[in-house]
């Protein structure tokens, strides 16, 4: 069949190109062989004399090399006496030694305590790794890059530990819902604050991976209490790309080109099965309906359009594989930087083209990124960033329900071609034969005329002057700003059945949000002494955030030229739109870590915010933290005892942190103003909009940490370890009120969540030798999130969404968020059930339900983790990412249409092969009968679920790093190639049927996770790339 | 250095000096505070009422699932949803007689909440627009008999459905637990605002079309008297049926309303001019409905079955057609089909559709068969050409006025010659035979006042089985009719509770309520659920 033949032509695709990259590599592996000269032996010992195995012996500029023995003898050959070998060994500094005359070499390693000296930025600021009491995550640019993708979050996944990264849609512009420690609100966002380069970024997901540096997680209140009442998210602070520190000019060209496809297909039924299912749907109308004897309607397969002279169907179209492509997608990032003593500049241009797999959707990006830092006095420091970043979308419809692609790649029957012939599209309407489907536009169709562009340009940056006032005491005044100015355009043409026919529908939205943040603060980072180390912080902050957006929209179109070019062509307009807001920020903040004898550590942090969007009573809100820490390894019993343990240390916080991110003007009472019609035409009208609540405050999140991070073997094995409770009190709820007041809700602080937690990161370094090492990391999270108090008297509130039996999600105490709730599926009734079954009007054949609804699942997983193993054989690199989830359930929405009724349109193949027949009465599935004619049974219920655990193999990476000899002759920096297969293969539970297991088509945050009615499907991605630097 | 920090202690200085920066001033949205400053305030105040409380009980949003006035349509059991009621537990609970307070719980909020919503915004009116600067005294008075009249109007309905409900006429805040209070107390408020704005309101008293779709004093009289007419009936019985008649002959002795007439051709008949024009003599209440403004979504679509969408030639300007409000066999056999215009194909129903398509074989000529089904709805503009669903929604008509009077009169006066007259005038405007008004009106002249009232109610029945009055009959009197489809056109009317509905089930007492939605009791701990709930 036209599937497999394109699937293989893929697989081709992907083989030859391996084949060649192989080749590629073992030509230029064979290159660097090279003869051999002197030999050279000796001995490497430690500070202590103490005989040093498994230390790398390496050539110089070679890959010739060695390793020493268990005695920490080695033995070398060298080309020439002016060879260099150098010793490499973990957890020492790098020693190198030119050869000469002598054949016997000795050498003394001295420990690496700059390893310990590692700093982390933290918020306003750096601190010494060792000196850090809070609980961070840390991802540096070759991670990001590792997983090449329009996204860094996409990177992140499975990185950190403590973060949830769920990718809900394949799209290119999908954005991924980032999760630090379990979900803890209800109404607000459950978003980190991304603050890059200091400043607080909208929109992250538009931002350049390449540009990163590096990317910080912070997590406990220890280090997420001085962003305060924007922090109980957890934050990430990400850290740009400059200049050189080094006096030397880097010109870098990293590009990767990547194509993507369908994973697998979901199993639908072709023309022969859909005719079957109608065929035994009107078989069985007798059943449901009181017809005549001769009266039950008959299938007839007449029109010549769509089947041949002998009824048979003329055409079985592949939907899923029509509405898809191999998606081409590209990057090219340029960078230039240079450095020197009093200034140092950094530049980068980006380009990326980012496809979907389904037709005509794609991203792409252009960004330019400018960095230079000056040093202009001893005592005076200036810095600047400045970025420019423009994307243009055309997105598919994610949301909700309706007749969108993603639906209907899975229900248009596939009796339809793309195009008669002719020339004009297919749609599920107007056929001769008796078929009772919905409307529904081809799929095809839709994404090839329907146009949802999405242009966005933001201008991004901070300017800042450092005071150096005296040693260790500097003053930093620092100006930011987001400015996005935001362009959507759709243009939806007049023969979109069920979508915009007959009349079409046009709309330009404007959108701009203009954020600045005025930030001024003091650090004092000193060493008092021997014993103490003293690295404080204080400063204040000013923000203000100002969004305004106006639209027009129109229809009744009479030709598809104009589209949203000339709106005035159509003739029934909406009323226009437009919306201002804005909301403000002050606050002051402080941090004082204290450090005695490098090894008992304190740190006490707290912000005091005051936002607009809160009561008049409520403005100001105080969020303190403290920390404390005790690095176990450096007391004498440790050093003594204990050899095998280089670090262990133990941390323990606990703080607030606060949630604002609601709607502004939520405390005031406010007038909605709008139109009514009366006597034909629009007349003003307003109503009171809302139940005001002056002592609206924020989300309070108290959280404790306690955890330890602990290396042996000289660091050969760590662990990272962090349990944490999150207790998130005065919930910004709706909360509900009798509807005889005439509101549904008033918003207030009530409510409790609760999260608690583990963080588990375990590496290790299974082998490492010159030529080969093995490093393997376990990251594993566990999160249990549970409702502890909700509104006056703990009632139950259904959210939504609602379509299918109410509301499908529902927030009750002792239960976890984006709970689904439904009826039980408690199988189809039998034929000797047939009187039980005629109480609640049905008959033997019919699903059998429950008569109360209860809690079906959660979509918050229990578990997440990833595995990662990193492999190197010589300057061959080689990396592969499982992930998995445990626990956690799906809800999947598209039972109903797919597989709870039939005849409406296509479904899943089950409807035929499984449903209840008098032979086959031991099935959940139940008997066909043609919704058009018969009605349906459709209510959700408890075979919509299925169990949400997975298996993925994220990424499968393949590397090679020219060797130095190479790149001297060539004069390159860096030199290398790579391979990545993305999302090859998932195991899920047998009763998942989409695409993948990981998803929401519900919007926003406010229901949870894993509950779609259809998918845009992830993409297994293979990646080439390049990077080189000279 | 030391300037520096002086200069950089002054800018921390003047940043400090910012005072009012948390201060929120909503630009989009205008602050209580600030309203019923002007006249146009109370005006656009009065406007919204005319959108958002009953009107929304009237709109199409889905195509599955018609707007909530049908409800009473399925609990009278006459009405079915085949196709989709497997979805919509509300339909499948109201024909098995177990309607459910938690399962539909928010098909039930959808019936209470907006006539609330509504309430509230009335309140809110009628307690500024007195305090409202530069209205005068008419004005003020026109505006609060608006305002009380669909402060009442949404009452009236949620008595109707629920019994007993909270009666809030402020907009207080401090206590929102508010219990239910009697029905009758509820009635009595509708009365006082409703004679408010008949006698103080200086209304026009003029046809809703003729009145620039505004309030009149007819539309109030209207409301008025059936709400003294069902104040009569069951469960309140308070014996109201003089003031209902009385109310009722002030809309009919002003000479200002008056019933479609026939035209020619069947397509001309009055039935037919409903279902197309929205200005006539006859519409006491509607809710507008306007393309490009506000269009009344699917309501097109339930005039032809599911699967109609898929005939050849693409004829339809929607996806999808439903029978979302299928008469049941028991229900079309209230006509005589040898008498009664009707029933008689395209008036109120069709079951059968002609029409020409082109495609490469040439012009083809298709006819379609299918169950009778609502032809009121029938909106040829909207479902072959514009896909904009533009027809009114009537809710009062002038028929009804003349039906109230009749029975009010006859339960007060007897079976008088004017109470006569006015049922003759409605049941002789149907008469396929031509029977005129007198001819129709010897007829009944041997009845006894119960016979005559049943007569009353069997022409209720035919003459509104589309305008969602059924159940509210079937409430107030306790009766459920009983139709032969091997005698059409003879209705006989016995005690509903202990009666089977067409699919077998049997009323109880507690039927004749809807539940309080599971949710708002949780939301209300004063509430009391209704009684069998």
């Amino acid at each position: 069949m036209n599937i497999q033949k394109k699937k293989s032509d893929f697989h081709r695709l992907c083989k030859s190109q391996l084949t060649l990259l192989c080749s590629a590599f073992i030509f230029l592996f064979s290159m660097a062989s090279f003869g051999q000269n002197i030999l050279i032996s000796g001995e490497v010992l430690d500070a202590k004399n103490n005989t040093l195995p498994g230390v790398n012996v390496l050539v110089k500029g070679t890959t010739i090399g060695t390793s020493t023995d268990l005695d920490g003898k080695f033995q070398i050959s060298v080309p020439n006496e002016s060879s260099e070998l150098e010793f490499s060994s973990l957890g020492f500094l790098t020693n190198v030694r030119r050869v000469g005359q002598s054949t016997t070499i000795n050498i003394v390693l001295t420990e690496d305590s700059q390893e310990l000296e590692e700093v982390v930025v933290v918020g306003y600021g750096v601190q010494r790794k060792s000196d850090v009491t809070g609980a961070i995550g840390k991802i540096t640019s070759k991670e990001i890059l590792e997983n090449p993708s329009f996204n860094a979050l996409e990177s992140m996944r499975g990185k950190v530990s403590g973060v949830n990264v769920f990718t809900n849609s394949g799209s290119p512009s999908g954005s991924n819902r980032v999760v630090i420690r379990g979900v803890g609100t209800i109404n607000s966002s459950s978003n980190p604050l991304y603050v890059v380069d200091g400043v607080a970024m909208q929109d992250f997901q538009f931002l350049n991976p390449n540009d990163i540096e590096s990317m910080e997680v912070l997590k406990d209140a220890s280090s997420t209490a001085i962003y305060g009442a924007r922090g109980a998210n957890g934050v990430i602070l990400v850290t740009t790309k400059r200049g050189n520190k080094s006096d030397k000019i880097t010109v870098a060209y990293d590009t990767y080109v990547s194509f993507g496809q369908l994973r697998k297909q979901m199993d639908v039924l072709d023309s022969n099965q859909l005719l079957q299912v109608i065929k035994t749907g009107y078989e069985n109308a007798p059943k449901y309906n009181d017809y005549q004897p001769g009266a039950a309607p008959v299938l007839t397969t007449n029109d010549p359009r769509l089947f041949d002279a002998n009824g048979q169907p003329l055409y079985n179209t592949n939907w899923q594989e029509e509405a898809t492509r191999t998606a081409v997608s590209q990057n090219h990032q340029i960078s230039i930087q240079q450095g020197g003593e009093k200034s140092s500049v950094g530049a980068f241009l980006n380009f990326t083209d980012s496809q979907g797999i389904m037709l005509n959707s794609y991203m792409k990006r252009i960004n330019a990124k400018f960095a230079y830092d000056v040093k202009p006095k001893e005592w005076f420091d200036f810095g600047i960033n400045m970025l420019v970043n423009r994307t243009n979308e055309n997105a598919v419809e994610e949301d909700g329900g309706g007749q969108s692609p993603r639906r209907t790649m899975i229900e248009m029957p596939s009796i339809f071609p793309v195009k008669y012939p002719d020339g004009s599209w297919s749609n599920s309407l107007g056929t001769t034969d008796n078929f009772g489907f919905e409307g529904m536009a081809n799929p095809v169709h839709v994404l090839q005329t329907q146009e949802r562009l999405r242009n966005r340009t933001q201008i991004f940056g901070n300017a800042a002057l450092t005071f150096h006032i005296l040693p260790g005491l500097d003053l930093k005044t620092q100006f930011g700003v987001d400015n996005q100015y935001r362009n959507y355009k759709d243009y939806w043409p007049t023969d979109l059945v069920n979508i915009s026919s007959p009349n079409g529908f046009a709309q330009i939205a404007n959108e701009q949000n203009m954020y600045w943040q005025q930030e001024t603060f003091l650090t004092f980072n000193k060493d008092l002494g021997e014993n103490h180390r003293i690295n404080s912080v204080l400063g204040l902050s000013w923000q203000e955030n100002n969004f305004e957006r106006s639209s027009s929209a129109t229809r009744g179109f009479s030709d598809n030229f104009f589209k949203y070019n000339n709106m005035g062509a159509a003739i029934t307009p909406d009323p226009p739109t437009s919306f201002a807001d804005s909301w403000a920020m002050n606050s002051y903040f402080v941090r004082t870590g204290y450090t005695y004898k490098d090894r008992y550590l304190t740190t006490f942090t707290a912000r005091m915010d005051g936002s607009s969007r809160f009561g008049a009573q409520n403005k100001y809100a105080f969020f303190p933290s403290l920390g404390l820490g005790w690095i176990a390894s450096k007391e004498d019993f440790f050093v003594n005892n204990l050899k095998f343990i280089n670090q262990l240390k133990f941390r323990t916080s606990y703080g607030l942190t606060g949630n604002s991110e609601i709607g502004t003007y939520r405390s005031l009472a406010t007038i909605a103003s709008g139109t009514a019609l009366i006597n034909g035409e629009r007349a003003p009208a307003s109503y009171s909009n809302r139940l005001p609540n002056s002592d609206l405050k924020w989300e309070k999140t108290s959280q404790f940490d306690i955890g330890f991070d602990l290396s042996m073997f000289k660091d050969r094995v760590s662990l990272e370890f962090d349990y944490y409770y999150k207790s998130t009190t005065d919930l910004l709820l709706d909360r509900p009120v009798p509807h005889s007041t005439g509101f549904t809700s008033v918003l207030d602080n009530i409510g409790e969540v609760s999260n608690r937690g583990l963080d588990i990161m375990i590496s290790t370094v299974n082998i490492e030798t010159k030529d080969f090492s093995w490093n393997s990391s376990l990251n594993l999270n566990f999160n249990k999130n549970r409702i502890e108090k909700l509104g006056t008297n703990n009632e139950d509130i259904e959210p939504g969404p609602f379509w299918v039996s109410g509301s499908q999600t529902i927030l009750r105490v002792g239960e976890s968020l984006g709970s689904f709730y439904g009826f039980t599926r408690l199988g189809t009734w039998g034929t000797d059930e047939a009187a039980e079954a005629a109480l609640v009007n049905q008959i033997p054949g019919e699903a059998k339900r429950s008569t109360t609804k209860s809690i079906l699942g959660s979509g918050l997983p229990d578990w997440t983790g990833s595995f990662i193993n990193k492999l190197r054989y010589k300057n061959f690199d080689f990396i592969i990412d499982f992930q998995f989830v445990k626990g956690g359930e799906i809800l999947q929405q598209f039972f109903h249409s797919t597989q709870d009724r039939t005849g409406y349109g296509s479904g899943l193949v089950e409807t035929l092969t499984d449903a209840w027949t008098e032979q086959n009465q031991n099935t959940m599935i139940q008997q066909i009968r043609n919704g058009p004619i018969s009605g349906q049974s459709s209510e959700l219920d408890s075979h919509w679920v299925s169990d949400g655990s997975y298996l993925r193999l994220n990424s499968i990476s393949f590397g090679y790093n020219f060797p130095d000899a190479f790149l001297e002759k060539s004069g390159l920096n860096r030199l290398r190639i790579y391979s990545t297969l993305n999302n090859a293969w998932v195991l899920n539970a047998k009763s998942f049927r989409g695409f993948d297991p990981e998803g929401s088509s519900q919007g926003g945050n406010q229901w949870g996770q894993n509950m779609f009615f259809f998918q845009y499907p992830r993409p297994t991605t293979l990646t080439f790339g390049l990077n080189v630097s000279f | 250095m030391k300037k520096s920090i002086i200069f950089l202690s002054g800018i921390l200085l003047t940043l400090n000096s910012c005072s009012d920066f948390l201060t929120e001033e909503p630009l989009s949205e205008i602050t209580q505070n600030q309203y019923f400053t002007s006249p146009n305030h109370a005006y656009a105040a009065v406007n919204q009422l005319y959108r958002g409380g009953i009107q929304d009980l009237t709109y199409a949003a889905s195509a599955y699932n018609g707007p909530k006035l049908m409800s009473g349509g399925y609990m009278s059991g006459f009405f079915d949803n085949p196709n989709y009621k497997g979805q919509e537990q509300f339909i499948v609970q109201s024909q098995s007689l177990s309607l459910n307070a938690q399962t539909s719980a928010g098909y039930l909020d959808g019936i209470w909440d907006p006539c609330y919503r509504a309430i509230a915004r009335a309140n809110f009116a009628i307690e500024n627009i007195p305090l409202t600067p530069g209205l005068n005294d008419n004005e003020k008075k026109q505006l609060l008999a608006e305002a009380y009249f669909f402060r009442a109007f949404n009452y009236f309905y949620l008595v109707k459905y629920f019994g007993d409900v909270p009666l809030i006429i402020d907009t207080n805040q401090e206590d929102i637990y508010v219990a239910r209070s009697s029905s009758k107390l509820v009635y009595e408020q509708m009365i006082t605002d409703l004679t408010y704005a008949s006698v103080e309101g200086d209304l026009n008293d003029l046809p809703m079309p003729k009145n620039n779709f505004r309030i009149s004093k007819g539309t109030v009289n209207t409301l008025l008297a059936d709400v003294y007419l069902h104040m009569s009936g069951f469960p309140v019985q308070e014996n109201k049926y003089a003031e209902a008649a009385t109310t009722a002959r002030k809309i009919i002795n002003s000479g200002n309303y008056r019933l479609i007439q026939n035209g020619n051709t069947t397509t001309n008949s009055a039935y037919n001019v409903m279902r197309t024009s929205d200005s006539e003599d006859e519409y006491m209440y509607q809710v507008e409905y306007m393309s490009g403004i506000a269009t009344n979504g699917w309501m097109a679509t339930y005039s032809f079955p599911t699967g109609a969408v898929s005939w050849p030639g693409n004829i339809f300007k929607f996806a999808i057609t439903c029978e979302v409000f299928l008469p049941r066999p028991e229900l079309l056999a209230i006509y005589d089909s040898t008498e009664d215009i009707r029933i008689q194909e395209k008036q109120f129903f069709h079951s059968q559709l002609t029409y020409d398509y082109s495609n490469s074989s040439g012009t083809n000529t298709e006819t379609r068969n299918f169950p009778k089904m609502p032809y009121l709805w029938f909106d040829q503009n909207a479902l072959f050409t514009s896909g904009q669903q533009d027809k009114d929604f009537k809710i009062y008509r002038y028929a009804e006025v003349l039906l109230i009077a009749a029975e009010a009169i006859a339960k007060t006066e007897g079976v008088t010659a004017e109470a006569r007259g006015y049922l003759a005038q409605v049941r002789s405007r149907a008469s396929l035979t031509g029977k005129t008004v007198e001819v129709v009106s010897n007829e009944l002249a041997a009845l006894s006042p119960n016979q005559f009232i049943e007569e009353v109610w069997k022409e209720r029945l035919r003459e509104f089985p589309l305008e969602f009055k059924i159940w509210e009959d079937m409430q107030r009197t306790r009766k459920i009719m009983r139709t032969n489809i091997n005698n059409r056109g003879v209705i006989s009317f016995i005690d509903i509770i202990g009666a089977t509905n067409t699919w077998g089930n049997i009323f109880q007492a507690k039927d004749l309520l809807y539940p309080l939605s599971a949710n708002e009791i949780q939301r209300n701990p004063n509430l009391i659920q209704n009684e069998g709930y």
